[in-house]
């Protein structure tokens, strides 16, 4: 969209927040959980793992997206939906409902940009399949305000990183919401990861070799000028390609393969990534494994758990969650439980700023 | 190790385990046994006779002790890459092949010691670096005196020692599995999670079975793959079949709170189809009828898969991995 627009609507729509994330008792995470009775909710969490808050969700979502300021979540449906939900983390309503515009469906992510005015969102346009990044204006009620490219098919996550550069995973994978979760263009499929700004659109696009062209570029964490990009390989899984791969601006990706019997027991498959200090960790909830790597890219450690997904930067190490309700602290090569919730974490957990 | 497992009863019987503790003394620690037991059987017929005829019948019994087990794979089976040293399957980029090529064309002296073999890539050790030096006509003509001889003996003592160092884990996790939920289990955190784990393996090991044992060969349509079957070369292909939905049925009666009749009648079913397939290692997938008959096979083993998690998944409150079955 043309950048003079895209500033008189934020001028427009200025305001400072009314609340921080301390009036919703301070969370470090935000991570969505199906409860005993077969319903949904959003939880805030402490950093060990205790409940700061809890907010009923009318069905399974995906990924949240967390105001870098104010106490205000977004839920979105699990893809291909069609909505999602601005949550207000201290009244616990929603305070907001977006619809995906006609001809499009979400990806399940999102991400805050102009210190939180312009909520980005991964959608699809579903007749061509492109990749969409939709924006809204939080202080306008989440008006829908335009779209740019994403750069590819299949966005998936988005990251925002320093200038409000947002880097998407473009998965690659052509779906089309008659036919469910299909997969529609595996022989062709070409994922990337691009870095983008809404005002002059995409600027750097980082495609892996065509041998790996099956390896769907999904999930994103950053760290000091590095972004971490977990993949999920579409290819024969007796055939293992590596999950992760870093990236620095302006250089090649160095990819982060475990050793061949590790490898295989991700099942191909890596759920969320995170990035602490020095090292990167992925989950595979298929695998029932996180695999550790240095910074450098070499392989540093399994660790099982069952079911495990979420994962998320903690201080020091990370945070990771699982289907059974586990909160477990990941600290260099150890993995130790936080406690045991009585609930299925989802998919992904995620870190509240400040 | 009764007298430990008559106490841990004791203490943990609560019905969130559900029938984790009789899956634990009837079903899993006899199969490590016996898997222990046979390949001990295999090392020591090696040892006195490395060659291939000598050595074919006990790598079958110690293939058939492995079938007991293969579908539990987590606490000691899931370490250390252990499942995959065992049986590397399914090896579509001919790695175990690659593997064993290599060794022999170099002659890798990595065969002399037990420590140094156990180094050598999971590709080429167990069970399929076997079936291949064992059974293929290329490599099985080997002689007392060849390299070949001694990597056999080396597979077989490997196997046997993997076999043997699992058996005793066993007896060590079978309480970190009955202690579930109790503080400081630091693996299962829940009770409900060691029954998780249980029926993950027994619907994991049914999926296997369908998709990568029957699955594999039957290929496409257009194009069957019968060369993909899992160890056609020693004749195992429908065996294995057999026997993993036997080893998957005592599970499933040792899980259930009660009786599952559907889940018998399933397994049952699939058996007899089996039993009635007259193709062992599913060369007939190539022609119309004799694929029909394997597809056949699979349907009934699909039609297990609703039976478990209609009469045990749901009775007991679990499922397969919320996040495992998800993906996104």
């Amino acid at each position: 969209m043309r950048r003079r627009n895209f500033l008189s609507i934020l001028l427009a729509s200025a305001t400072l927040p009314r609340f921080g994330w301390a009036d919703a008792g301070g969370p470090t995470y935000l991570a969505a959980a199906r409860e005993p009775d077969g319903g949904y909710a959003l939880f805030g969490l402490s950093a060990t793992g205790e409940d700061i808050f809890r907010i009923p969700l009318p069905d399974r979502g995906h990924a949240a997206a967390a105001h870098p300021t104010a106490p205000e979540a977004v839920a979105f449906a699990r893809r291909p939906g069609t909505f999602a939900l601005v949550i207000d983390c201290v009244s616990g309503d929603v305070a907001h409902r977006l619809h995906a515009p006609e001809g499009r469906h979400f990806y399940g992510h999102g991400a805050f940009i102009e210190g939180g005015a312009v909520l980005a969102t991964s959608e699809n346009v579903i007749d061509t399949a492109e990749g969409r990044i939709g924006l809204w204006a939080r202080d306008d009620g989440y008006a829908r305000i335009g779209d740019v490219a994403s750069g590819g098919i299949g966005p998936h996550d988005i990251l925002r990183l320093p200038g409000d550069v947002l880097a998407v995973a473009n998965g690659g994978i052509r779906t089309h919401p008659d036919r469910g979760r299909e997969k529609l263009n595996l022989d062709t499929m070409r994922p990337n990861l691009s870095y983008l700004t809404v005002a002059s659109g995409i600027d750097e696009v980082v495609e892996l070799d065509p041998d790996l062209h099956h390896a769907s570029i999904r999930h994103l964490a950053a760290k000091d000028g590095v972004v971490a990009f977990a993949m999920q390989w579409q290819g024969d899984l007796t055939d293992p390609a590596p999950l992760l791969g870093l990236h620095r601006r302006g250089a090649g990706p160095t990819l982060c393969a475990a050793p061949l019997a590790e490898q295989l027991a991700m099942k191909g498959y890596a759920g969320s990534v995170a990035m602490c200090d020095g090292q990167v960790g992925i989950t595979s909830p298929r695998g029932g494994y996180i695999h550790l790597f240095n910074d450098d890219g070499t392989f540093a450690e399994s660790l099982k758990r069952a079911d495990v997904c979420g994962l998320a930067a903690a201080s020091p190490g990370m945070t990771a969650t699982d289907g059974f309700g586990g909160i477990l602290s990941v600290s260099r090569s150890t993995l130790t439980p936080y406690r045991s919730a009585n609930r299925a974490w989802d998919n992904h957990l995620i870190r509240v700023a400040g | 190790m009764r007298l430990v497992l008559a106490a841990l009863l004791a203490l943990t019987a609560a019905p969130a385990l559900a029938g984790v503790p009789e899956v634990v003394e009837r079903h899993i620690l006899p199969a490590f046994s016996r898997f222990a037991d046979a390949t001990e059987t295999l090392a020591e017929t090696a040892q006195a006779d490395c060659t291939a005829p000598a050595v074919r019948p006990a790598y079958q019994t110690a293939f058939d002790a492995w079938m007991g087990l293969s579908h539990l794979q987590f606490g000691p089976l899931e370490q250390d890459g252990r499942a995959l040293s065992i049986a590397f399957w399914p090896d579509k980029r001919g790695m175990v092949a690659r593997t064993v090529n290599r060794l022999i064309a170099e002659q890798d002296p990595v065969v002399d010691t037990p420590d140094g073999f156990a180094e050598v890539s999971v590709a080429g050790r167990g069970l399929f670096a076997l079936d291949r030096v064992l059974y293929d006509p290329e490599l099985s003509g080997y002689g007392p005196g060849d390299y070949t001889c001694q990597l056999v003996s080396a597979l077989s003592v490997d196997l046997a020692r993997v076999a043997r160092d699992m058996r005793t884990d066993w007896h060590g996790f079978a309480q970190t599995l009955l202690t579930a939920g109790a503080d400081g289990n630091t693996t299962y955190l829940a009770p409900r999670e060691a029954a998780q784990g249980v029926y993950t393996a027994l619907v994991t090991g049914l999926e296997f079975t369908k998709d990568q044992r029957l699955g594999r060969p039957l290929g496409t349509f257009d194009r069957p793959r019968p060369a993909m079957a899992e160890a056609w070369r020693s004749g195992r292909s429908l065996k294995n079949v057999e026997l993993s939905l036997i080893a998957l049925h005592e599970l499933a009666g040792a899980l259930a709170d009660g009786p599952i009749p559907q889940t018998d009648a399933a397994f049952d079913a699939a058996l007899e189809t089996a039993a009635e397939l007259d193709d062992p290692v599913f060369a007939g997938v190539g022609d119309p009828t004799g694929r029909l008959r394997v597809e056949i096979l699979q349907q009934k083993v699909r039609f297990i898969q609703d039976a478990v998690a209609g009469e045990i998944g749901t009775a007991l409150g679990l499922s397969a991995g919320f996040n495992s079955q998800d993906g996104d």
